[in-house]
């Protein structure tokens, strides 16, 4: 019998780490550039159309007794292997409800933090390695770097009880297509960001905002000028407790320019963020990113993708006792060339400069993300 | 471009327009044409690939109106 999983079972067997045998049949560019990826996932890709007349050479190599995965761009050619394989008598054979499609485009939502005055949830968007929060108190909420999936913000705000006031963006995302906007004429909720980023639409500049406080939270703007990365972005501070960082600082390690070509200029900015403000807050706060680049490296014990920033202090030689100049010797170093894909377009729409239809929208942020792989340690 | 067969994969999801290519390549002779006209956007980048797997050849692609043709000249194997 054929056995379909969706998106959300894939993420909770990677969380377990739970052994997965996965035969990707999309064509081979598809899948160097994009696949799923897990401490014991093994992983073969054979293109659907070399298994038209038959999967005996697939067979050859897929073990026997595996929880077999097979997977496709949306669906049809996966179905069209797997039920081939389940004939030739293999069992525990499933394929991907919604292909890659679909793995791209769920969120999986777990709690990071919870005291008297306040809760926070985060979404990992496990497919593309970004991550969204939710910040809970009394009867309202704050959303920062929601993905364009806002019913599910929306969704979680019901099922608590609680409005959705406010919505930040970290910076203008080039990645992903920001739900921010849609999120705040959904809700209407005040929808913040830098001015100095571009956008065209309606919206509360973060640069005349020190504070965002609601309910029994305050959430202080960091402005973290990073011209390399993106013109201006911020980090917030919630509660002396929890920093948002956005691409600033990750759990493994600091943000990287990517798309500036300012690597210095920015590699100073950076330093000045670390060694001025960053070092003045305390061992314990939480650190929670925008992005990451290795599940399996940085999903911690509680099951949350976030560290104390003692911790990454801790392991991040750069974040520690480092001259200025040595600093940005390391940083320009490290400098890389690659780019997400589609990145013009997406920071288009997420200036409101341009618009897309949901399905363009989807096919734009199909892929890696590029973002993610660039920190360095 | 002159074909010797047209495939109308056309409304088709994947696999359907390759399956449907790879059963009318088999029929034709060696050096005959073969136009497929498909709509599935993944058809692109999965027939550039079919073609080089099964030593076929690419002659030309096109896209009309939101239609991808392309034309497959059927190799020696």
């Amino acid at each position: 019998m054929l056995n379909v999983m969706t998106a959300e079972q894939v993420a909770k067997t990677l969380k377990n780490k739970e052994e997965l045998f996965i035969l990707d049949v999309r064509n081979e560019s598809d899948f160097q550039n994009w696949k799923i990826e897990g401490e014991n996932v093994e992983l073969l890709n054979i293109p659907y159309f070399d298994l038209i007349d038959g999967v005996e050479q697939a067979l050859s190599q897929i073990p026997v007794g595996k929880k077999l995965l097979v997977v496709c761009a949306k669906e049809g050619s996966s179905k069209f292997v797997a039920e081939q394989i389940v004939e030739a008598g293999r069992e525990n054979v499933h394929y991907l409800h919604g292909g890659m499609k679909a793995w791209s485009e769920h969120l999986e939502q777990v709690i990071v933090y919870e005291d008297q005055q306040v809760k926070v949830y985060q979404f990992i968007r496990v497919g593309k390695g970004c991550l969204s929060y939710m910040v809970l108190s009394g009867k309202e909420a704050l959303v920062v770097d929601p993905s364009r999936f806002t019913d599910l913000y929306q969704k979680v705000a019901q099922n608590e009880g609680v409005t959705i006031k406010h919505i930040v963006d970290s910076h203008l995302h080039a990645d992903h297509i920001s739900g921010g906007n849609v999120l705040a004429d959904a809700t209407g909720a005040s929808y913040y960001l830098m001015k100095s980023e571009g956008a065209v639409f309606d919206f509360k500049a973060l640069e005349d905002h020190e504070h965002i406080q609601f309910e029994l939270v305050d959430m202080q703007v960091l402005a973290v000028k990073t011209p390399g990365h993106t013109p201006g972005s911020v980090s917030f501070l919630v509660n002396d407790k929890l920093l948002f960082s956005g691409d600033t600082i990750f759990v493994g390690g600091l943000g990287r320019p990517d798309l500036g070509g300012k690597v210095r200029e920015w590699a100073e900015d950076l330093y000045e963020t670390v060694y001025d403000k960053v070092s003045q807050m305390a061992d314990d706060v939480i650190v929670l990113p925008a992005h990451y680049a290795n599940l399996d490296d940085e999903l911690n014990q509680e099951g949350y993708i976030g560290a104390a920033l003692g911790d990454i202090r801790e392991k991040n030689e750069l974040m520690r006792n480092k001259n200025k100049s040595d600093f940005i010797d390391s940083v320009a170093a490290s400098a890389h060339s690659e780019t997400p894909p589609n990145f013009e377009e997406i920071v288009a729409i997420n200036r409101g400069v341009e618009e897309a239809t949901p399905d363009r929208q989807q096919e734009l942020e199909i892929g890696p993300n590029r973002c993610a792989v660039h920190h360095f340690a | 471009m002159k074909s010797n067969r047209i495939v109308d994969a056309k409304g088709l999801a994947c696999p359907m327009p390759i399956v449907k290519t790879n059963k009318a390549i088999n029929e034709l002779q060696t050096g005959e044409i073969l136009e497929v006209h498909a709509t599935d956007k993944g058809s692109r980048n999965d027939m550039a690939a079919w073609v080089k797997t099964t030593g076929n050849e690419m002659v030309q692609e096109q896209e009309e109106n939101g239609v991808f043709k392309f034309w497959i000249k059927k190799g020696s194997h």
